[in-house]
């Protein structure tokens, strides 16, 4: 009952307003030592969060985070110190420098990933480590940078005010509360879980219309801002900057916090700053050993707490606002479309081939869609239809041929631009976000829909939420009709296979695709599941949508589809209708392996599975 | 121009350890696509331990086999702790994290007994002032052993790998570690083996570049495995003929912006030449393989 009412009261944003306002309070009566810890702890917590930011939640690994630190306190300690510039100005500085480094590095290292990644970003910490220890000029090198105004020195002043440790920390306090306000706005709107689902997979998040390198970039540009930030305070704090302080180890003990607190959760990473900031200050034997204790800790994390602290004893972070859903009234279907504009394919793809390594995957294929129209898409495995779908959705490029939507050619766009026109896919095997519930994977595809800004969101601004209870509503209804209302809050890693088809669907469908790629939506659903897929695609097939649809399961297609397109070898061996396909020699041939006068046996309508 | 032709020399020899340290980095990464992010420290364990040994007037030969030995070693604890058990888990940042946390604590290890302060490191074969004359110039003699053994070992890995069984078996699991199961190559044995192997190279790498710089520092290796890595992407990963000329390119390139510029600008340049070849080849070598799984 007591942790019930505990764990309710630490997601109250006005609890936790309280208890800073207290700690503001008690800082009168603390000593001044106290007092400048409290302050460390903050900065550790924006540090944490900043690396949470990037690694936990974008999912881009950072072994040099120490770098930004620098950069954000070297930046506001010479803006203030030789550009005799007050307090607020060096903040904002170096945040901006901050921001501006993250922003420039994600060029770079935005290309690549894992085990790359890992090495740039510990080749930036070191770079930056090197110029901040030979620079004697700016930085003052080995010797380093004091006199750095700072409560200690007592030469720090706010608006002409001097200000010592508790007016400092008071400062620390009130920033650094607002910038986690902004964080949870942030990362619980669009924009938050977009990051996520570049995390997960960058080849799904495009197709939902999420850029990638767009994504990092802002991923890399808000986390560098937080830790600029958290270095300039820091350069305040302590009066004196020396390289040492910057070297691998602040990396490492950043990502230490957060890995520790919980990476990809919004109070872990404050609980491993309060722990790793008072655990080498409080005991001895942890100071000695800091370096080998860290060692080990992430040595061993990975296995012993893969979720950390948070993942242990809080309950999950919902990355959704807290809202009442708009339930928007049943949106009436848009009236079929006149007779003659039904004529006009919405998709089509002409002669198109690929090959890989030589190998022919497709030649010379060519596929219409129009509105309103579903076309199977057949073959053996290995004939070509999901390298079909991947072209048309812009995750191949072909080697000849060309894609048109409504007339124009897509053929050279990337997949978030195609997506973002509104083709709309799904994979064969799901790819869903699975530390995200239902919901918030369906809303995923909500993406390309949202016309809030990121600073909309994560200040919480009126049309925002409002834009996000709308939002809410049509993916309630969309998870409703999929039935899965019952799971809408349940965290997809632990569903069914089934389930988690429909719920690629659901998002897929709350895109409000223009023309929507399956691959094999079918597979793996049980006979009930089938029959609901049946009777989404129908909807979606009243409102106008262009659907394609790979299938091996025939009798699923047979009254679904209005015209059914065969591959065999990257070529189409048949067009037309469904019947026609049972008695088509060349079908018949590519799924038997024998001329059809060959034999009497014909395929039965049903599951074929080459 | 002799001067020029130091700076070259020196940076073929210094660049040739690179193409080790690269050498025992895609070892590794070769049988399981990881990489050891501490085996910086590894080096610096293998040349303390050398160290110690020779201060204990142990032979060289036994030293240098006991600094090899121990860090081959330990990289197979890397392999048990550190690797085995997080290769399940989607991504690389669990044994990104794991082994560089492997080798903080050897550093934090090392540094907590022994001190921080460098230790000093008798040449091994020849005088540190003996050179040779050649093409005009003064060769260091220290530095041409360096080369030479450098060289000789990185031949011997690779006529190992290219005609041994052994050899076959690590270039089938690079290939498809799956299919080279089936065909009956003892898969795990072979990725152990692999590790050892990688530990000893760190070994001996280490116990090389101090035979340049004369100290063994706790200190040392974060830096060396980025220069490694450099010499491995720029190489291309595959061949070890390619760490070599990609080792080689770096220690000259780092070599003249050292002397012509400053030894800072040195490191840096290691970082640029990182940058320009993961930007041109976005992926690296082994790359796409998101998009082939679509």
């Amino acid at each position: 009952m007591i942790r019930r009412l505990l764990l309710k009261a630490i997601r109250d944003t006005r609890v936790l307003l309280a208890a800073a306002i207290l700690l503001g309070i008690a800082a009168q009566f603390a000593s001044r030592s106290t007092v400048q810890l409290w302050s460390f702890v903050l900065i550790n917590v924006l540090i944490a969060q900043s690396i949470n930011v990037l690694t936990g939640i974008a999912g881009q690994i950072s072994l040099g985070h120490a770098g930004f630190l620098a950069i954000g306190a070297y930046g506001s300690a010479l803006v203030v110190k030789a550009g005799s510039l007050p307090l607020p100005v060096g903040l904002v500085a170096a945040t901006l420098l901050g921001a501006a480094a993250g922003w420039a590095l994600s060029f770079a290292v935005g290309r690549v990933r894992e085990l790359y990644l890992a090495m740039m970003t510990l080749g930036f910490g070191m770079i930056v480590y090197e110029v901040v220890r030979e620079w004697n000029a700016v930085t003052g090198g080995v010797t380093g940078l004091s006199g750095i105004a700072s409560p200690t020195l007592r030469n720090l002043k706010l608006f002409d005010v001097s200000i010592g440790e508790v007016g400092y920390f008071r400062l620390v306090l009130i920033v650094t509360v607002a910038v986690l306000w902004l964080l949870r706005n942030f990362v619980t709107g669009p924009h938050g879980r977009a990051f996520f689902a570049i995390h997960v997979s960058e080849i799904a998040a495009g197709s939902l219309g999420i850029p990638r390198a767009g994504t990092k970039r802002r991923a890399y540009t808000l986390s560098a801002a937080m830790i600029g930030l958290a270095g300039g305070f820091y350069a305040h704090l302590v009066g004196y900057l020396g390289p040492e302080t910057f070297g691998l180890n602040r990396s490492v003990e950043a990502l230490v916090m957060a890995i520790v607190g919980g990476l990809g959760t919004l109070a872990g990473p404050v609980l491993g700053a309060v722990l790793f900031t008072y655990l080498p200050d409080k005991l001895q034997f942890f100071a000695d050993y800091q370096f080998m204790v860290y060692g080990l800790i992430l040595l061993g994390s990975f296995l012993v707490l893969p979720r950390g602290l948070a993942g242990l004893f809080l309950p999950r972070t919902a990355f959704i606002k807290d809202l009442a859903p708009l339930l928007a009234a049943e949106p009436d279907l848009p009236p079929p479309a006149a007779g003659g504009e039904r004529e006009v394919p919405l998709l089509s793809a002409q002669d198109l081939s690929i090959s890989f390594l030589g190998l022919r995957a497709l030649a010379g294929v060519s596929l219409e869609v129009r509105p309103g129209r579903i076309v199977g898409l057949v073959g053996p495995n290995g004939s070509g239809k999901s390298t079909l779908v991947n072209i048309v959705s812009g995750i191949y490029r072909a080697d000849a041929g060309r894609v048109l939507f409504e007339g124009s050619d897509i053929s050279h766009l990337a997949e978030d631009r195609i997506a973002r026109l509104g083709i709309v896919r799904t994979f064969q095997d799901p790819r869903l976000v699975p530390s995200f519930t239902v919901r918030e994977n369906v809303l995923l595809g909500a993406h390309r829909r949202y016309r809030q800004s990121a600073l909309a969101s994560a200040l919480n601004r009126p049309d925002a939420l409002r834009e996000e209870q709308a939002m809410l509503g049509a993916a309630d209804a969309i998870i409703e009709r999929a039935g899965l209302s019952a799971l809408a809050d349940a965290v997809v890693r632990d569903l069914p296979y089934g389930d988690q088809r429909m719920t690629e669907l659901a998002r897929a469908l709350l895109a409000e695709p223009r023309a929507l790629l399956l691959d094999e939506p079918a597979a793996g659903l049980s006979e009930h599941e089938c029959a609901r897929l049946g009777v989404l695609l129908r909807r979606a097939k009243k409102q106008g949508i262009a659907v394609v649809l790979i299938e091996h399961h025939m009798e699923f297609l047979n009254d679904l589809v209005d015209e059914v397109v065969v591959l065999d070898s990257g070529r189409v061996i048949y067009q037309g209708d469904m019947a026609g396909m049972y008695r088509s020699p060349e079908v018949v041939e590519a799924y038997l392996g024998l001329p059809a006068g060959g034999t009497d046996r014909q395929p039965e309508p049903g599951t074929v599975d080459a | 121009m002799e001067f020029v032709l130091q700076l070259l020399f020196a940076g073929i020899c210094v660049g040739s350890t690179y193409a080790l340290i690269a050498m025992g980095l895609t070892l590794t990464f070769w049988t399981t696509r990881t990489m050891n992010f501490g085996q910086g420290s590894l080096m610096m364990v293998g040349a303390v331990a050398a160290a110690l040994c020779l201060a204990a007037r142990v032979p060289p030969a036994i030293a240098a086999a006991v600094g090899i030995g121990l860090a081959g070693a330990l990289m197979l604890g890397v392999e048990r702790i550190a690797i085995g058990p997080l290769l399940k888990s989607a991504g690389s940042m669990g044994w990104v994290v794991s082994t560089l946390g492997f080798g903080l604590f050897l550093q934090g290890f090392v540094t907590k007994y022994l001190g921080a302060q460098p230790i000093a490191f008798p040449p091994l074969l020849f005088d540190s002032l003996a050179y040779v004359e050649m093409f005009g110039i003064r060769l260091s003699a220290q530095y041409l052993a360096v080369l030479v053994l450098s060289v000789t070992l990185m031949i011997v890995m690779e006529v190992f790998l290219r005609y041994s069984r052994w050899g076959r078996a690590v270039r089938a699991i690079a290939h498809d570690a799956d299919v080279a199961a089936l065909a009956g190559i003892p898969v795990r044995r072979v990725v152990v083996l692999s590790f050892v192997a990688s530990g000893c190279l760190a070994g001996a790498a280490g116990i090389l570049v101090c035979q340049i710089t004369g100290t063994a520092d706790p200190q040392f290796g974060f830096n060396l495995i980025i220069l490694g890595f450099v010499a491995a992407v720029v190489g291309g990963m595959g061949s070890i003929l390619g760490a070599l000329v990609g080792g080689i390119a770096l220690g000259v390139a780092e070599k003249m912006a050292g002397g012509f510029f400053s030894t800072a600008l040195g490191d840096a340049m290691a970082f640029a030449i990182l940058m320009a070849v993961l930007a041109a080849r976005p992926q690296g070598l082994f790359g796409q393989r998101e998009v082939a799984k679509v």
